[in-house]
């Protein structure tokens, strides 16, 4: 497959963004990773993450609204591209395959 | 939230220096975002310490390069006008990331990376010239770091006292007729007299060397311990470990010791309030330890072990009134408000008042006031000079002359490497110059490519100083023994030998490599591209270089040659007494030296080995104990000022001496008077008194004192170095003064075993003392050892200097012939012979160097005329040294160019006109 490799934090931050739909920017994706993998997710790291999937052109990233808790900044927002929806789609498939390949299904 | 909390402004600001300016503001955002929620789930003081332990999780390379980036990018573009594009761009460089490459600017890693392997691959092109200059450079690294931190060792004497610039060394100067002198023997009473009557003297202090048998608890130590008085450790700043500085000294019985005598004394105790005794037998004293010194740095010129009371000294009681006795020195420190001169002239009256005598002396013999007024004067050393004013610290000091020779050799070195690579770059720049012009047409800026050629000079350099570096490391144990350095490892790691070091380093890049780099950095790309630059020789500066590089070389070599003459001639000068098969032992300090004699004399009275023994107050030459001593007496005789050595000896002294009486007798023991009284004289002596025939004559040394009675006269012998004329000398024969050297005089047949011999003697004499004896030989070869050192290190730099000359001629001389291959095809085809063709490619350089010896000539001359006036017995410079330099600098030279010219001589034609 000839697509950009993607680490398992950045396939996490990627389908945050894809659950959050149009509210993804940092502090919603580290809450929600927080939430669901109840594991210390540093707000450098989901941005740096953000950033690299952006570079690869699996999210694509416009300024947006800014509140009073932010001190009047303005936020990064985040949507997934059809590429980064693609690219989880194979991967999700891969993944499927791999399980339905187990001799012993039982396992899990 | 109607006041809401704000997370620490200082983890903000770290976190606007750590990401890049387009990033801040989303992050800023989220941050505070996520503090607001935190701050309401967790409460304020734990969110913000949460709040910063997330920014110091941006430290991370993501965002330190992209830092990076953005700020060289910046710097770039305002360097460079233009390209407004990027600054107004919301996001410069995630736009970058994604399309157009970032600018490269001058010192991006990459380019870096670039410069390196070209200046590398250049290097290995021509390794020979690369191996030339890194040898060159790191020999000349290693000798001059030598030479200038030596220098530096002795510039520093004595400068780590507080308020130095008050410290003043007293001397007297008499402005005699026959030669001016000034000295620093000062009488007792001098100091208290300055005390009382000049209150703007904030402390003076004389100072007595004297060394003492310390004994402790039934433990014995020679020590070296200081005569003084108590204003000496307000004058000096000599860090007080134990006790108080102010009352330290204030008794008779008080006694400050150094640290290390501490140590080796006391060993761990506390010195304090012990009590040690000094002296001999009958004159031994208790003294109490009321302060511990710390030891004095290698580079001072009061060494010590501890100091007690002048009032303690053997004479203070007799000469404690005598202006005429000189023992001591003084040292003195000025108030703040008054200037060295003011203070001098205060000093006249002074000196009229209690120097009458010398002034009607000085009168007597005609001389006339000096330019400052002064026929006899009191005068102020500053202390930073003491240890260069040889004339009045005696030969413990160091001529500046001497350490002005170290910094100009090591310069010299220097400046012959320097050249080496100037010449070799600049001949080898132009195989370089398309690779100039081709970077120039790429858009590279002068400056750009000075930095770079100059780089490659610096990597040179670079090398060349680390290899130094560990050459002088590796040397260091033997410089240290060839030249009594005191240098260390330690000495040299400290911050300002350091920067000295890199300074050195610094100086020689910039001037090494700087030149060559602007030369080529200035090339005209068009015209090197067209190759119109052709290989023309930079005939006149290459040329000059090597003149001055071959200048420096004959200098020293010619200055080598002279300065080891000198001493050659000054070791052959006859002394005027026979100096062989005579051993000197010291007595020390432990021994009453006597008694000693005494004991010697009855063992070794039956032996055949021995044919003389006598015991005198002064050595001959240096021995292992490395002092001397001189007592001068002055006195007036028919209206004559006399001043002679005043010289205590045995019987048999002449004997053991071989020196032939001219009139008169020895000191015989058959008469008992000999002991008091009376003295046998020198012939200058005799001339001094103004006497032919002066046996049976009398004389006094002051008008109350005992009437001295000439029975004999000897001729003139040299008591101290060649350096001075034999100078007049009285010997008396007592039993209360001290014997400090025993000389015994052996029999030629059994000059081997005598030295083991008298060790067996010596222990049976004295078993508490060690035996330090050496032949007189030995001795007197000792006095040279400045003029020897001063040879060593001429001869060694001069070695150094024409080696590294010929290197560089060599190198030259290879490209310059390199240059002309075609030329010798040429010649070679239309019949020259290979001796014509030799003759045609050295007569350039040899035309060089006799232009340097005709310069190096004069120079050397002038140089060593003027060392030369400092001896009494001097050689005459002979013009055949000079004559032998140049021939001997001519071969070497044309020896290094023949052999590339031989080889260019002896190549078939064919090959070098067939390329084209």
């Amino acid at each position: 497959m000839g697509r950009s490799y993607l680490g398992e934090f950045e396939e996490l931050v990627l389908l945050a963004v894809a659950v959050l739909t149009d509210g993804a920017y940092g502090v919603a994706v580290a809450a929600e990773l927080k939430q669901r993998t109840s594991r210390t997710i540093s707000l450098s790291g989901v941005h740096i993450a953000l950033y690299r999937l952006e570079e690869k052109g699996f999210v694509h990233s416009e300024l947006g609204g800014a509140t009073s808790a932010r001190g009047g900044r303005r936020k990064r927002l985040f949507t997934i591209t059809s590429l980064g929806r693609q690219t989880l789609g194979e991967l999700r498939e891969v993944r499927n395959e791999l399980w339905n390949s187990i001799p012993n299904p039982s396992m899990s | 939230m109607a006041n809401p909390s704000t997370p620490p402004a200082w983890a903000d600001r770290l976190l606007r220096w750590l990401c890049p300016p387009y990033l801040v503001e989303e992050l800023l955002g989220d941050l505070h975002e996520q503090f607001a929620d935190q701050v309401d789930e967790i409460g304020e003081h734990k969110a913000r310490q949460r709040y910063v332990v997330e920014v110091l999780t941006f430290i991370r390379p993501y965002f330190l390069t992209r830092q990076a980036a953005h700020f060289i990018n910046n710097t770039n573009d305002t360097l460079k006008t233009g390209n407004q594009l990027h600054t107004s761009a919301v996001r410069p460089l995630r736009n970058a990331t994604y399309g157009d490459y970032p600018r490269p600017f001058l010192l991006h890693p990459s380019m870096l990376r670039n410069y390196l392997k070209i200046a590398f691959r250049n290097l290995w092109k021509s390794k020979g010239y690369a191996a030339i200059n890194v040898v060159g450079l790191s020999v000349a690294f290693f000798v001059s770091v030598f030479l200038f931190l030596t220098a530096y060792f002795q510039l520093s004497f004595d400068s780590f006292h507080e308020d130095g610039d008050r410290i003043f060394q007293t001397y007297l100067f008499s402005n005699d007729p026959e030669k001016a002198s000034r000295s620093s023997g000062m009488p007792l009473p001098l100091t208290p007299a300055i005390k009382a009557d000049f209150p703007e003297v904030e402390a003076v202090s004389r100072l007595m060397n004297g060394s003492n048998v310390v004994t402790y608890k039934g433990k014995s130590l020679d020590k070296q311990v200081m005569l003084t008085d108590p204003d000496f450790l307000k004058i000096f700043s000599f860090p007080m470990r134990k006790g108080n500085r102010a009352t330290a000294l204030n008794d008779r019985s008080n006694i400050v010791i150094s640290e290390n005598m501490a140590k080796a004394v006391f060993g761990t105790e506390d010195p304090i309030g012990k009590r040690v005794q000094l002296g001999l037998d009958e004159n031994r004293k208790d003294y109490v330890v009321t302060g511990v010194l710390g030891d004095f740095p290698d580079n001072s010129s009061i060494k010590y072990d501890a100091f007690i009371q002048i009032a303690n000294s053997g004479n203070y009681q007799s000469d404690k009134d005598k202006w005429d006795a000189m023992s001591h020195i003084v040292y003195l420190k000025l108030s703040p408000q008054v200037d060295q001169a003011t203070f001098e002239n205060q000093l006249k009256p002074f000196a009229k008042k209690y120097f009458a005598g010398n002034f009607d002396g000085l009168k007597k013999k005609g001389a006339k006031p000096d330019e400052r007024g002064d026929l006899f004067a009191i005068r102020l050393q500053k202390l930073a000079n003491v240890h260069f004013d040889t004339e009045i610290s005696g030969r413990s000091g160091t001529p500046v002359a001497l350490v002005y020779a170290l910094c100009g050799i090591a310069s010299f070195i220097l400046l012959i490497a320097c050249i080496n690579f100037i010449n070799l770059s600049i001949a080898r720049s132009f195989s370089r110059a398309k690779e100039v012009g081709v970077r120039k047409s790429l858009g590279a800026l002068k400056n750009q490519l000075f930095v770079q050629i100059w780089g490659e000079a610096a990597i040179i350099c670079f090398v060349g100083f680390v290899v130094g570096m560990v050459l002088a490391y590796l040397l260091l144990p033997t410089f240290n023994t060839t030249f009594q350095g005191k240098l260390t490892l330690d000495y040299i790691l400290q911050p300002d030998k350091l920067a000295i070091i890199l300074g050195l380093f610094v100086l020689v890049t910039l001037v090494a490599g700087g030149y060559p780099a602007w030369q080529m950095a200035k090339f005209n790309a068009v015209e090197v591209l067209k190759g119109k630059v052709t290989i023309k020789s930079p005939g006149l500066l290459r040329n000059s270089l090597i003149v001055t590089q071959f200048t420096l070389s004959s200098l020293l070599i010619c200055c080598t040659i002279i300065a080891l003459q000198q001493v050659d001639h000054m070791r052959k000068q006859p002394l005027g007494f026979q100096k062989e098969q005579v051993i000197s032992i010291p007595v020390g300090n432990k021994v009453n030296g006597q008694q000693a004699l005494k004991r010697m004399r009855n063992l070794l009275a039956s032996d055949p080995m021995v044919v003389a023994i006598t015991g005198s107050g002064v050595n001959l030459g240096l021995g292992k104990d490395r002092s001397t001593s001189r007592s001068v007496m002055g006195f007036t005789y028919k209206e004559r000022e006399v001043s002679t050595d005043w010289l205590h000896i045995d019987y048999d002294y002449l004997k053991t001496l071989n020196i032939n009486l001219l009139a008169g007798r020895e000191f015989n023991p058959a008469y008992p008077s000999d002991t008091s009284a009376r003295v046998i004289i020198t012939e200058s002596m005799a001339k001094m008194i103004g006497e032919k025939d002066p046996v049976g004559k009398f004389f006094q040394t002051d008008t109350a004192g005992a009437r001295y009675q000439i029975i004999g006269m000897v001729p003139d012998f040299h008591l101290y170095s060649t350096t001075n004329e034999k100078k007049p000398i009285t010997m008396f024969l007592s039993f209360n003064d001290n014997i400090n050297y025993i000389f015994v005089r052996v029999a030629p047949q059994s000059l081997a075993g005598s030295m083991d011999k008298l060790k067996g003697v010596w222990k049976e004499v004295a078993p508490q003392s060690e035996f330090t004896g050496t032949f007189v030989d030995e001795n007197t070869d000792a006095w040279y050892k400045s003029e020897e050192r001063l040879s060593k290190i001429f001869s060694l730099a001069s070695g150094i200097a024409i080696l590294l000359s010929c290197l560089g001629l060599f190198a030259v001389a290879l490209m310059v012939i390199e240059q002309r291959t075609k030329e010798i095809g040429v010649r070679k085809v239309l019949g020259a012979s290979i001796p014509s063709i030799v003759i045609i490619l050295s007569q350039d350089f040899v035309k060089l160097v006799v232009l340097a010896i005709a310069l190096a000539t004069p120079l050397a001359w002038f140089f060593m005329q003027k060392w030369l006036d400092g001896y009494a017995y001097r050689i005459e410079i002979s013009v055949w040294i000079f004559i032998l330099v140049g021939l001997a600098a001519i071969l070497i030279a044309l020896a290094t160019v023949s052999f590339h010219s031989i080889k260019a001589a002896l190549m078939n034609p064919v090959k070098s006109l067939r390329s084209e």
